[in-house]
């Protein structure tokens, strides 16, 4: 694999809403993209044929195009694919409809791990992205289940119509009305035993994704780390 | 001279230009064909003209198997396949079967133009609807309707006004599994765009493509007058789907050089399927042992310099049995595999064989 | 007149997928890893029935003893979602695992916010796949996220032996073994195969009711192999799952333009950009299918999908937009085909779309059925009952 370089100089202008860097920083941050292990699974080469771009939901939204991603990455662009990483990946609806490229690229992965790149490196795209998203994250990494009965308030969803009122003021109840066991709760999807939470926090130990949460919600990390750590504590379990 | 024979399994562009050769060459032919006719898939889907000179592909082909069958040194067996294959070059015994019942042929050495089959454009995975829409086509549907002079939407008989061929219809696909290009399509389709403008003057005609790949002289012949004299108009994206909506079909797609997705009525789709191994190359190459490449077409390991002769010796091929071919590509391919096949008797004659 | 029509329009008439187009079978790699002692593959049990895939695969869908990995946002948000799929099987008298070792799979957060990588992924599932092994029970996955995702994880890891090792490494502190199973199922491949078992239990009438389908895009466009395509529904050029059983039941699938778009969830848009998704939900989806086949339902497959479609529609009435129909799973659609309780069973008080005039349509007394449920919920209320229960849903 070639080393990223600077490739013919498509004018970009000055990038609104994040300071930007020196072009060295941009190539260590596109290199990471491109030594991703599943990048030569996810792009091979694009002939501009335009199908992702068409089956792309975001692409009708907003100024967003797979076709334009997965173009500037097999460039090796590397001040467009900064710009990307900034500016376009979170619009990306991760349907995965671009996967119909007859080349076999798969521009929504390509998105994945650029997201993942700017999750890692604490760019202002993913602090953006992510601000108002921190209760998800939470739920998820320390309950195994991602939405909860609780989190259906009307306040948090009030386009959602009257419903999510009667959902919400009658939660305790309705909950207890549903036949299968596992579904008695309001604060997780379904009742995860202890041993499940134990064994998932040594996997966001394990592989690192509790720390990629430090790079962009320094709060929301510290007390993940904490309510985790105590778990494992109480199981006899070192970090 | 050698009394021996040499057959020629196949009788389209690539097999009957082939036969030709080995008779203009002083040698015995014998041509099998499975169909009941000479002529191969020009004339089985009735094509309407040849790409490139716009001639009548019936009469063409009709030119090229009159000269076979009346040259003295050349016979013809229709409704017959081969079914086995024995011995070395020089001194071969192949199993042919055919309304007389099987027998048993001895010969020289072997020729393959089993040709290609139209991709089916079931397989493809971008949604074009062949099999759902009466109004979408294949280019070889187009073709047959094109021969008639009755170009009309089988929906409702109506002539279409508004007309668009998708390129690479299962080529250049790795899902599909067909990587290649298949070379005709961007002719094919340009020169049927040039024949839907000239019996329906009032008809618009789109062409949706990747690249134009219109090499050699088929630049001047009709890429130009397609797009000068024809107003056919090239649009640079693929369609994504082809969808039902008020009695027209709905095509999406992204106009890649203005970078946004679109969507526009049509009245007719006409899709540029590719090429792939025939039913029949695939079964000879089972039949004859013949080592094939991955996408099925009959290998030729000394290729590009040797296109013809095969991993068996003595056994040759021609035309889109070997990958996706034009009408130039048979002819010149016929002319080598013609060519290696005498060869290899006269050597067996040197050695006294 | 030409001769070229009825020669085309016989051809066009079926769609045959020939040996010769047939994709590489996956399952030989995963066979060849447990052999190599890399992982231990679970086998379909023998009881089970035999689809057809995209390419022509032929896929095993195991009918009973089945571990359901459940979908935190079908548990949490559409309750009656899970409870039907559980309720059906149960009717058709299958025995089942609803687990508490069982965690989501995590990608609704992975495709929202990337907070995890591909080892954390790839060992979330395989936890999940270890557990359901050590149960003796084959993995029966709810949503259409953790089915693609799953899938996803393990085409990575028959890719990248480095990511096997690592997960292997993680799992191994967990004291867990790797476990692939044979195949991935998704619980709509589990109702397309019963389709007939199921349509054998109907009580309820579906002629008239006129349904459309949305197919879920992490079901059918990742991995897609694995999906199932009947040449005998749209002639194989769709996924048949949803359609199927619609069809099955008696109900008149109609088709509109939009099908193959997403609805709009987008996983971090359902959540924080929601402008994005309700546009989405409504003009590329709900008002299109209003349009062009004025449906009574809209069936789907996927926690995120019956969300997006069942709640984008009320902000978009107000604004007197062309919407308003019922959304719901066919899992529930099926349970009520087969006479389940609405509110019970089905838990339809927990969607906002307005599911009554389908109720009606159905022959359903929903105000009768919602004194029936209001009744249990004094009970409840009162402490006579802690629970509802599965004899309660049937009184």
């Amino acid at each position: 694999m070639p080393a990223p370089t600077a490739t013919a100089d498509l004018k970009v202008g000055d990038v609104a809403g994040y300071a930007d860097i020196a072009f060295e920083e941009k190539q260590r941050i596109v290199s990471l993209v491109i030594d991703d292990p599943r990048f030569t699974d996810y792009l091979y080469g694009c002939y501009e044929c335009g199908i992702c771009v068409a089956a792309c939901p975001s692409a009708r939204f907003y100024d967003f195009s797979p076709r334009r991603i997965a173009q500037a990455l097999a460039r090796r662009d590397v001040r467009l694919v900064y710009q990307q990483i900034q500016e376009d990946i979170w619009e990306c609806s991760q349907c995965f409809s671009c996967l119909r490229c007859p080349r076999g690229n798969n521009p929504g992965g390509l998105v994945t791990i650029m997201r993942e790149v700017a999750v890692n490196n604490g760019l202002a795209s993913a602090r953006e992205a992510l601000e108002g998203y921190s209760r998800i994250i939470y739920k998820i990494m320390s309950t195994g289940t991602q939405v909860s009965p609780d989190m259906l308030q009307p306040d948090a969803f009030p386009d959602w119509g009257p419903e999510v009122k009667d959902v919400s003021d009658n939660l305790a109840l309705w909950r207890r009305a549903l036949p299968p066991e596992t579904l008695h709760t309001v604060s997780t999807g379904w009742d995860v035993s202890d041993q499940t939470l134990i064994e998932l926090y040594l996997i966001w130990f394990e592989t690192g994704a509790l720390n990629m949460i430090g790079e962009v919600d320094k709060g929301l990390h510290m007390i993940l780390e904490e309510v985790m750590q105590d778990r494992l504590e109480e199981a006899g379990i070192e970090i | 001279m050698s009394g021996q024979r040499i057959v020629v399994l196949g009788g389209g562009p690539a097999g009957l230009n082939a036969a030709l050769g080995v008779a203009d060459l002083g040698q015995q032919v014998l041509l099998v064909e499975p169909r009941e006719f000479l002529g191969g898939t020009p004339v089985a889907e009735r094509y309407a003209s040849i790409t490139g000179s716009f001639e009548d592909a019936e009469t063409a082909m009709a030119r090229l198997a009159g000269r076979l069958t009346e040259s003295a040194l050349a016979e013809v067996r229709l409704g017959t396949r081969a079914i086995s294959l024995e011995g070395s070059p020089g001194d071969m015994r192949i199993g042919l079967e055919g309304p007389g019942g099987s027998e048993v042929v001895t010969c020289g050495s072997v020729i393959v133009a089993t040709g290609f089959q139209h991709f089916d454009p079931g397989r493809e995975t971008q949604l074009y609807g062949y099999y759902e829409y009466p109004d979408v086509l294949a280019l070889q549907d187009l073709e047959s309707m094109l021969k008639d002079r009755a170009v009309v939407r089988p929906s409702n008989g109506q002539p279409p006004e508004r007309l668009c061929f998708v390129q690479c219809v299962g080529s250049r696909d790795r899902n599909i599994g067909n990587e290649y290009c298949s070379k005709v399509c961007c002719g094919v389709a340009s020169k049927e765009a040039i024949e839907v403008r000239e019996q329906l003057p009032n008809c618009e005609v789109f062409i949706f493509y990747i690249d134009m790949r219109m090499y050699g002289y088929w630049e001047s012949q009709i890429y130009w007058p397609a797009q000068e004299r024809h107003h056919v108009q090239y649009v640079k994206g693929i369609i994504t789907e082809v969808l039902e909506r008020n009695g027209r079909l709905l095509v999406r797609g992204e106009d890649t050089t203005m970078g946004r997705p679109m969507e526009v009525l049509m009245d007719m789709v006409v899709l540029s399927v590719g090429m792939e191994p025939s039913a029949g190359t695939r079964e000879m190459a089972r039949i004859l042992g013949l080592a094939q490449n991955k996408y099925g077409f009959i290998d030729a390991p000394g290729s590009p310099l040797d296109t013809v002769t095969t991993s068996r010796p003595g056994v040759f091929a021609a035309g889109a049995a070997l990958g996706p071919s034009d009408l130039e590509d048979c002819a010149s391919s016929a002319g080598l595999a013609a060519l290696r096949a005498v060869s290899v008797l006269r050597q067996s004659e040197m050695i006294g064989t | 007149m030409s001769t070229a029509i009825p020669v085309i329009m016989k051809k066009k008439e079926h769609f045959d997928r020939g040996e010769d187009s047939r994709s590489q079978d996956f399952h030989e790699k995963i066979f060849e890893l447990e052999a190599d002692g890399e992982w231990i593959v679970q086998r379909v049990p023998d009881d089970h029935v035999l689809v057809p895939t995209k390419y022509g695969l032929e896929k095993k869908i195991p009918r009973g003893h089945l571990w359901h990995h459940k979908s935190c946002g079908q548990c949490g948000h559409i309750p009656g979602y899970s409870t039907s799929i559980f309720w059906v099987m149960r009717k058709l008298g299958y025995d089942y695992e609803d687990p508490r070792d069982q965690t989501s799979c995590t990608a609704w957060n992975y495709y929202a916010s990337a907070t995890s990588n591909s080892a954390a992924q790839a060992a979330v599932a395989l936890r999940n796949f270890a557990t359901a092994y050590a149960s003796g029970f084959y993995p029966l996955i709810h949503c259409g996220t953790s089915y693609g995702h799953y899938k996803e994880v393990r085409a990575e890891l028959l890719r990248h032996s480095e990511l096997r090792a690592e997960v292997r490494r993680v799992l191994a502190k967990l004291d867990r073994p790797m476990v692939m199973p044979e195949e991935i199922v998704h619980y709509s491949e589990w109702f397309y195969a019963m389709r007939n078992e199921i349509r054998a239990h109907q009580v309820r009438d579906m002629k008239g009711i006129v349904v459309t389908v949305h197919p879920a895009c992490h079901y059918y466009k990742l991995v897609e192999g694995d999906a199932i395509y009947d040449p005998d529904i749209y002639g194989g050029q769709r996924t048949a799952v949803v359609t199927a059983l619609a069809e099955a039941l008696g109900a008149e699938v109609r088709t509109y333009s939009t099908w193959f778009d997403c609805c709009g969830f987008g996983f971090r848009h359902i959540l924080v950009q929601r402008d994005f998704t309700r546009s989405f939900a409504t003009l590329r989806k709900i008002e299109v299918m209003k349009e062009e086949a004025n449906p009574d339902v809209v069936l789907t497959h996927d926690t995120g999908c019956v969300t997006t479609l069942d709640k984008s529609q009320f902000a978009a009435q107000a604004h007197d937009r062309n919407v308003g129909v019922a959304v719901m799973s066919e899992a529930q659609f099926a349970a009520l085909a087969m006479g389940a309780h609405p509110y019970k069973v089905c838990q339809l008080h927990w969607h906002s779309a307005d599911y009554r005039p389908l109720l009606e349509k159905m022959g359903i007394d929903w105000e009768a059925a919602w004194a029936e449920f209001q009744e249990d919920i004094g009970r409840l209320e009162r402490g006579e009952l802690q629970y509802l229960t599965w004899e309660d849903t049937d009184a």
